[in-house]
Protein backbone atom coordinates (compact mmCIF):
# COMPACT_ATOMS: atom_id res chain seq x y z
CA UNK A 1 0.00 0.00 0.00
CA UNK A 2 1.25 3.32 -0.57
CA UNK A 3 1.82 6.08 1.78
CA UNK A 4 -0.98 7.68 3.06
CA UNK A 5 -3.00 11.02 0.93
CA UNK A 6 -1.40 13.89 1.75
CA UNK A 7 -3.83 16.98 3.48
CA UNK A 8 -4.20 18.30 0.00
CA UNK A 9 -4.95 15.21 -1.42
CA UNK A 10 -7.84 14.43 0.52
CA UNK A 11 -9.24 18.04 0.22
CA UNK A 12 -9.06 17.89 -3.55
CA UNK A 13 -11.03 14.31 -3.14
CA UNK A 14 -13.72 16.11 -1.09
CA UNK A 15 -13.98 19.00 -3.86
CA UNK A 16 -14.71 16.32 -6.30
CA UNK A 17 -11.36 16.70 -7.97
CA UNK A 18 -10.87 12.41 -7.13
CA UNK A 19 -7.96 10.85 -9.60
CA UNK A 20 -7.82 6.77 -9.84
CA UNK A 21 -4.56 6.39 -6.94
CA UNK A 22 -6.56 8.19 -4.63
CA UNK A 23 -10.01 6.30 -4.73
CA UNK A 24 -7.62 3.22 -4.95
CA UNK A 25 -5.80 4.00 -2.28
CA UNK A 26 -8.81 4.84 0.00
CA UNK A 27 -10.44 1.40 -0.68
CA UNK A 28 -7.21 -0.26 1.17
CA UNK A 29 -6.12 2.60 3.76
CA UNK A 30 -8.49 2.53 6.50
CA UNK A 31 -7.11 5.42 7.96
CA UNK A 32 -7.66 7.74 5.04
CA UNK A 33 -11.19 6.71 4.43
CA UNK A 34 -12.07 7.11 8.03
CA UNK A 35 -10.97 10.91 7.67
CA UNK A 36 -12.78 11.35 4.43
CA UNK A 37 -15.63 9.79 6.25
CA UNK A 38 -15.31 12.06 8.78
CA UNK A 39 -15.08 15.08 6.74
CA UNK A 40 -18.54 13.76 4.65
CA UNK A 41 -20.13 13.38 8.04
CA UNK A 42 -19.27 17.17 8.85
CA UNK A 43 -20.06 18.34 5.78
CA UNK A 44 -23.77 16.40 5.84
CA UNK A 45 -24.06 17.64 9.13
CA UNK A 46 -23.56 21.49 8.36
CA UNK A 47 -25.99 20.98 5.26
CA UNK A 48 -28.54 19.88 7.33
CA UNK A 49 -28.53 22.28 9.92
CA UNK A 50 -28.18 25.40 7.47
CA UNK A 51 -31.30 23.94 5.65
CA UNK A 52 -33.40 23.48 9.33
CA UNK A 53 -31.94 26.74 10.06
CA UNK A 54 -33.03 28.81 7.02
CA UNK A 55 -36.18 26.99 7.34
CA UNK A 56 -37.15 28.33 10.60
CA UNK A 57 -36.15 32.48 9.11
CA UNK A 58 -38.94 34.75 7.87
CA UNK A 59 -39.95 34.94 4.57
CA UNK A 60 -38.22 30.97 4.23
CA UNK A 61 -41.68 30.33 2.67
CA UNK A 62 -42.41 31.53 -1.03
CA UNK A 63 -45.04 34.30 -0.55
CA UNK A 64 -48.68 33.17 -0.67
CA UNK A 65 -49.85 35.62 -3.40
CA UNK A 66 -46.95 35.69 -6.26
CA UNK A 67 -48.94 38.41 -8.54
CA UNK A 68 -46.89 39.97 -10.91
CA UNK A 69 -49.17 41.87 -13.27
CA UNK A 70 -48.20 41.38 -17.05
CA UNK A 71 -45.81 44.08 -18.43
CA UNK A 72 -47.85 46.49 -20.47
CA UNK A 73 -45.79 47.90 -23.75
CA UNK A 74 -44.34 51.28 -22.99
CA UNK A 75 -46.62 52.46 -26.31
CA UNK A 76 -49.25 51.93 -24.22
CA UNK A 77 -47.99 53.38 -21.20
CA UNK A 78 -47.10 56.62 -23.28
CA UNK A 79 -50.63 57.17 -24.86
CA UNK A 80 -51.67 56.27 -21.01
CA UNK A 81 -49.33 59.11 -19.85
CA UNK A 82 -49.93 61.38 -22.40
CA UNK A 83 -54.43 61.30 -21.86
CA UNK A 84 -53.64 61.76 -18.33
CA UNK A 85 -51.43 65.02 -19.31
CA UNK A 86 -54.20 66.20 -21.04
CA UNK A 87 -57.17 65.04 -19.07
CA UNK A 88 -54.99 67.23 -15.87
CA UNK A 89 -54.62 69.84 -18.45
CA UNK A 90 -58.41 70.43 -19.39
CA UNK A 91 -59.46 70.39 -15.49
CA UNK A 92 -56.62 73.39 -14.56
CA UNK A 93 -58.43 75.06 -17.77
CA UNK A 94 -61.69 74.25 -16.49
CA UNK A 95 -61.11 75.63 -12.73
CA UNK A 96 -59.26 78.83 -14.04
CA UNK A 97 -61.93 79.46 -16.53
CA UNK A 98 -64.96 79.14 -14.01
CA UNK A 99 -62.66 81.40 -11.48
CA UNK A 100 -62.17 84.02 -13.92
CA UNK A 101 -66.17 83.94 -14.87
CA UNK A 102 -67.43 83.99 -10.93
CA UNK A 103 -64.39 86.94 -10.60
CA UNK A 104 -66.43 88.97 -13.62
CA UNK A 105 -69.81 87.83 -12.04
CA UNK A 106 -69.02 89.12 -8.83
CA UNK A 107 -67.33 92.57 -10.31
CA UNK A 108 -70.04 93.26 -12.18
CA UNK A 109 -72.48 92.47 -9.13
CA UNK A 110 -70.28 95.33 -7.39
CA UNK A 111 -70.33 97.81 -9.66
CA UNK A 112 -74.22 97.57 -10.12
CA UNK A 113 -74.34 98.02 -5.96
CA UNK A 114 -72.21 100.99 -6.66
CA UNK A 115 -74.46 103.03 -9.69
CA UNK A 116 -77.81 101.89 -7.51
CA UNK A 117 -76.03 103.92 -4.12
CA UNK A 118 -74.53 106.45 -6.35
CA UNK A 119 -78.25 107.12 -8.23
CA UNK A 120 -79.80 107.18 -4.55
CA UNK A 121 -77.42 109.59 -3.00
CA UNK A 122 -78.22 111.82 -6.70
CA UNK A 123 -81.53 111.63 -5.83
CA UNK A 124 -81.17 112.60 -2.07
CA UNK A 125 -79.32 115.66 -2.70
CA UNK A 126 -81.11 116.88 -5.52
CA UNK A 127 -84.33 116.90 -3.69
CA UNK A 128 -85.73 120.84 -2.96
CA UNK A 129 -87.27 120.01 0.93
CA UNK A 130 -85.86 116.99 3.03
CA UNK A 131 -88.12 113.91 2.73
CA UNK A 132 -89.39 114.46 6.04
CA UNK A 133 -91.39 117.92 4.98
CA UNK A 134 -92.69 116.14 1.45
CA UNK A 135 -95.95 115.40 2.58
CA UNK A 136 -96.17 119.71 3.77
CA UNK A 137 -95.12 120.00 0.31
CA UNK A 138 -97.91 118.20 -1.34
CA UNK A 139 -100.55 119.97 0.38
CA UNK A 140 -99.09 123.26 -0.39
CA UNK A 141 -98.76 122.36 -4.43
CA UNK A 142 -102.50 121.11 -3.27
CA UNK A 143 -103.35 124.53 -2.34
CA UNK A 144 -101.68 126.13 -4.48
CA UNK A 145 -103.94 124.49 -7.31
CA UNK A 146 -106.85 124.62 -5.52
CA UNK A 147 -106.47 128.25 -5.61
CA UNK A 148 -105.47 128.65 -8.71
CA UNK A 149 -108.95 126.92 -9.89
CA UNK B 1 -31.34 18.40 -25.41
CA UNK B 2 -34.53 19.63 -27.18
CA UNK B 3 -36.27 17.81 -24.12
CA UNK B 4 -34.38 19.99 -21.36
CA UNK B 5 -34.77 22.97 -23.53
CA UNK B 6 -39.13 21.94 -23.58
CA UNK B 7 -39.16 21.14 -20.01
CA UNK B 8 -37.31 23.97 -18.57
CA UNK B 9 -39.18 26.57 -20.73
CA UNK B 10 -42.41 24.43 -19.36
CA UNK B 11 -41.60 25.33 -15.80
CA UNK B 12 -40.90 28.64 -16.63
CA UNK B 13 -44.66 29.02 -18.23
CA UNK B 14 -46.18 28.41 -14.69
CA UNK B 15 -44.05 30.86 -12.75
CA UNK B 16 -45.99 30.50 -9.86
CA UNK B 17 -45.53 27.16 -9.34
CA UNK B 18 -42.22 27.79 -9.84
CA UNK B 19 -41.69 30.60 -7.46
CA UNK B 20 -43.54 28.14 -5.10
CA UNK B 21 -40.51 25.02 -5.16
CA UNK B 22 -37.56 27.24 -5.92
CA UNK B 23 -37.82 30.06 -3.35
CA UNK B 24 -37.12 28.18 -0.44
CA UNK B 25 -33.77 26.99 -1.95
CA UNK B 26 -32.98 30.72 -3.38
CA UNK B 27 -33.80 32.31 0.00
CA UNK B 28 -31.39 29.73 1.82
CA UNK B 29 -28.36 30.54 -0.52
CA UNK B 30 -28.83 34.21 -0.67
CA UNK B 31 -29.45 34.23 3.36
CA UNK B 32 -26.12 32.34 4.10
CA UNK B 33 -24.40 34.14 1.26
CA UNK B 34 -25.50 37.85 2.83
CA UNK B 35 -26.28 36.47 6.41
CA UNK B 36 -29.46 39.18 6.78
CA UNK B 37 -32.84 37.71 6.80
CA UNK B 38 -34.09 41.30 5.21
CA UNK B 39 -32.05 41.58 2.98
CA UNK B 40 -31.64 37.98 2.11
CA UNK B 41 -35.55 38.61 1.58
CA UNK B 42 -35.31 41.79 -0.68
CA UNK B 43 -32.42 39.67 -3.09
CA UNK B 44 -35.18 36.81 -2.67
CA UNK B 45 -38.21 39.14 -4.15
CA UNK B 46 -35.34 40.66 -6.87
CA UNK B 47 -34.26 37.33 -8.24
CA UNK B 48 -37.74 36.21 -9.17
CA UNK B 49 -38.73 39.33 -10.56
CA UNK B 50 -35.73 39.41 -12.84
CA UNK B 51 -36.36 35.92 -13.41
CA UNK B 52 -40.16 36.78 -14.90
CA UNK B 53 -38.83 39.78 -16.51
CA UNK B 54 -36.39 37.86 -18.67
CA UNK B 55 -38.17 34.81 -18.94
CA UNK B 56 -38.99 35.20 -22.86
CA UNK B 57 -35.09 35.48 -23.41
CA UNK B 58 -33.95 32.46 -21.73
CA UNK B 59 -32.94 29.76 -24.01
CA UNK B 60 -33.19 26.87 -21.82
CA UNK B 61 -30.11 25.66 -21.81
CA UNK B 62 -29.67 24.52 -18.17
CA UNK B 63 -32.38 23.77 -15.23
CA UNK B 64 -34.72 26.46 -14.20
CA UNK B 65 -33.45 26.38 -10.43
CA UNK B 66 -29.15 26.71 -11.91
CA UNK B 67 -30.83 29.68 -13.74
CA UNK B 68 -32.45 31.33 -10.97
CA UNK B 69 -29.00 30.67 -8.98
CA UNK B 70 -27.54 32.62 -11.67
CA UNK B 71 -29.02 35.39 -10.83
CA UNK B 72 -29.17 35.25 -7.43
CA UNK B 73 -25.10 34.77 -7.80
CA UNK B 74 -25.01 37.96 -9.50
CA UNK B 75 -27.16 39.60 -6.90
CA UNK B 76 -25.27 38.46 -3.92
CA UNK B 77 -22.25 39.91 -5.80
CA UNK B 78 -23.62 43.51 -6.23
CA UNK B 79 -25.22 43.67 -3.19
CA UNK B 80 -21.80 42.63 -1.39
CA UNK B 81 -19.65 45.12 -2.90
CA UNK B 82 -22.95 47.57 -2.63
CA UNK B 83 -21.71 50.11 0.37
CA UNK B 84 -24.61 49.26 2.88
CA UNK B 85 -23.32 45.76 3.11
CA UNK B 86 -19.48 47.02 3.21
CA UNK B 87 -20.96 49.53 6.13
CA UNK B 88 -22.26 46.40 8.08
CA UNK B 89 -19.60 44.76 7.52
CA UNK B 90 -17.28 46.97 9.14
CA UNK B 91 -19.83 47.67 12.20
CA UNK B 92 -19.03 43.25 12.52
CA UNK B 93 -22.53 43.73 12.31
CA UNK B 94 -24.95 41.02 9.44
CA UNK B 95 -27.94 43.28 10.78
CA UNK B 96 -30.23 40.80 11.72
CA UNK B 97 -29.88 38.22 14.85
CA UNK B 98 -29.71 34.97 13.01
CA UNK B 99 -29.11 32.65 15.76
CA UNK B 100 -26.71 29.61 15.78
CA UNK B 101 -26.62 27.16 13.00
CA UNK B 102 -24.84 24.54 15.19
CA UNK B 103 -28.31 24.70 17.27
CA UNK B 104 -30.59 23.40 14.20
CA UNK B 105 -29.04 20.24 13.96
CA UNK B 106 -31.53 16.97 13.36
CA UNK B 107 -31.03 13.33 14.15
CA UNK B 108 -31.61 12.84 18.08
CA UNK B 109 -30.17 9.46 17.57
CA UNK B 110 -26.72 10.58 18.06
CA UNK B 111 -25.34 10.58 22.01
CA UNK B 112 -25.21 13.67 23.56
CA UNK B 113 -21.25 13.97 23.64
CA UNK B 114 -20.99 13.49 19.58
CA UNK B 115 -23.83 16.25 19.22
CA UNK B 116 -21.76 18.28 20.93
CA UNK B 117 -18.33 17.40 19.04
CA UNK B 118 -20.73 17.85 15.42
CA UNK B 119 -22.09 21.02 16.92
CA UNK B 120 -18.85 22.82 17.37
CA UNK B 121 -17.62 21.57 14.21
CA UNK B 122 -20.52 22.62 12.35
CA UNK B 123 -19.84 26.35 13.91
CA UNK B 124 -16.44 25.90 13.05
CA UNK B 125 -17.29 25.27 9.26
CA UNK B 126 -19.91 28.27 9.21
CA UNK B 127 -17.76 30.64 10.68
CA UNK B 128 -14.85 29.76 8.54
CA UNK B 129 -17.29 29.70 5.02
CA UNK B 130 -18.17 33.50 6.49
CA UNK B 131 -14.65 34.57 5.81
CA UNK B 132 -13.69 32.79 2.59
CA UNK B 133 -13.53 34.84 -0.90
CA UNK B 134 -16.47 35.19 -2.51
CA UNK B 135 -16.03 32.94 -5.11
CA UNK B 136 -14.63 30.53 -2.57
CA UNK B 137 -17.52 30.49 -0.58
CA UNK B 138 -19.98 30.56 -3.68
CA UNK B 139 -18.48 27.35 -4.52
CA UNK B 140 -18.42 25.98 -1.61
CA UNK B 141 -22.13 26.89 -0.71
CA UNK B 142 -23.62 25.63 -3.89
CA UNK B 143 -21.32 22.41 -3.50
CA UNK B 144 -22.16 21.51 0.06
CA UNK B 145 -25.50 23.57 1.39
CA UNK B 146 -27.18 23.26 -2.24
CA UNK B 147 -25.84 19.65 -3.04
CA UNK B 148 -25.01 21.49 -6.86
CA UNK B 149 -22.40 18.79 -8.60
CA UNK B 150 -19.33 20.86 -10.18
CA UNK B 151 -21.05 21.23 -13.30
CA UNK B 152 -24.22 22.59 -12.25
CA UNK B 153 -21.87 24.65 -10.59
CA UNK B 154 -19.93 25.68 -13.27
CA UNK B 155 -22.90 26.53 -15.12
CA UNK B 156 -24.28 28.86 -12.89
CA UNK B 157 -21.08 30.50 -11.75
CA UNK B 158 -20.11 30.94 -15.05
CA UNK B 159 -16.58 29.61 -14.54
CA UNK B 160 -15.25 26.75 -15.96
CA UNK B 161 -15.33 23.04 -14.56
CA UNK B 162 -11.63 23.40 -13.73
CA UNK B 163 -11.61 26.75 -12.07
CA UNK B 164 -14.62 25.71 -9.71
CA UNK B 165 -12.52 22.80 -9.02
CA UNK B 166 -9.71 24.88 -7.60
CA UNK B 167 -12.29 27.08 -5.53
CA UNK B 168 -13.26 24.41 -4.32
CA UNK B 169 -10.60 22.49 -3.40
CA UNK B 170 -9.27 26.00 -1.45
CA UNK B 171 -11.94 26.10 0.34
CA UNK B 172 -12.70 22.97 1.62
CA UNK B 173 -8.80 22.81 2.54
CA UNK B 174 -9.18 26.35 3.76
CA UNK B 175 -11.65 24.94 6.38
CA UNK B 176 -10.05 21.78 7.20
CA UNK B 177 -7.66 23.44 8.22
CA UNK B 178 -9.47 25.55 10.79
CA UNK B 179 -11.10 22.26 11.94
CA UNK B 180 -7.82 20.70 12.07
CA UNK B 181 -6.93 23.51 14.58
CA UNK B 182 -9.69 22.83 16.97
CA UNK B 183 -9.16 19.52 17.52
Amino acid sequence: MSAHLSSEQISKWIAGDRTPDADRHLQECIQCSSEIARLKTVLAEFRSSVVAWSALQKNAEAPERWAISKPRRKFVHSILHWRLAAATLVVIAIVLTGKNISDRHRKAAEFQADVQLWEEVNAQISRPVPASMEPLMNLIAWDQESGNK
Amino acid sequence: MHETVESTRAELQDFEELVRLQWSCIYRFILVSVRNADSAQALTQDCFLRAYSKRETFRGEASAKTWLMKIAINLVRDFCRSRRHQFWKRLGNSGATLGEVGDYLPGAEISPEDKASINEQVQMIWQASKSLPDKQKTVFLLRFVEDMDILEIADATGMKEGTVKVHLFRAVHTIRERLGRMK
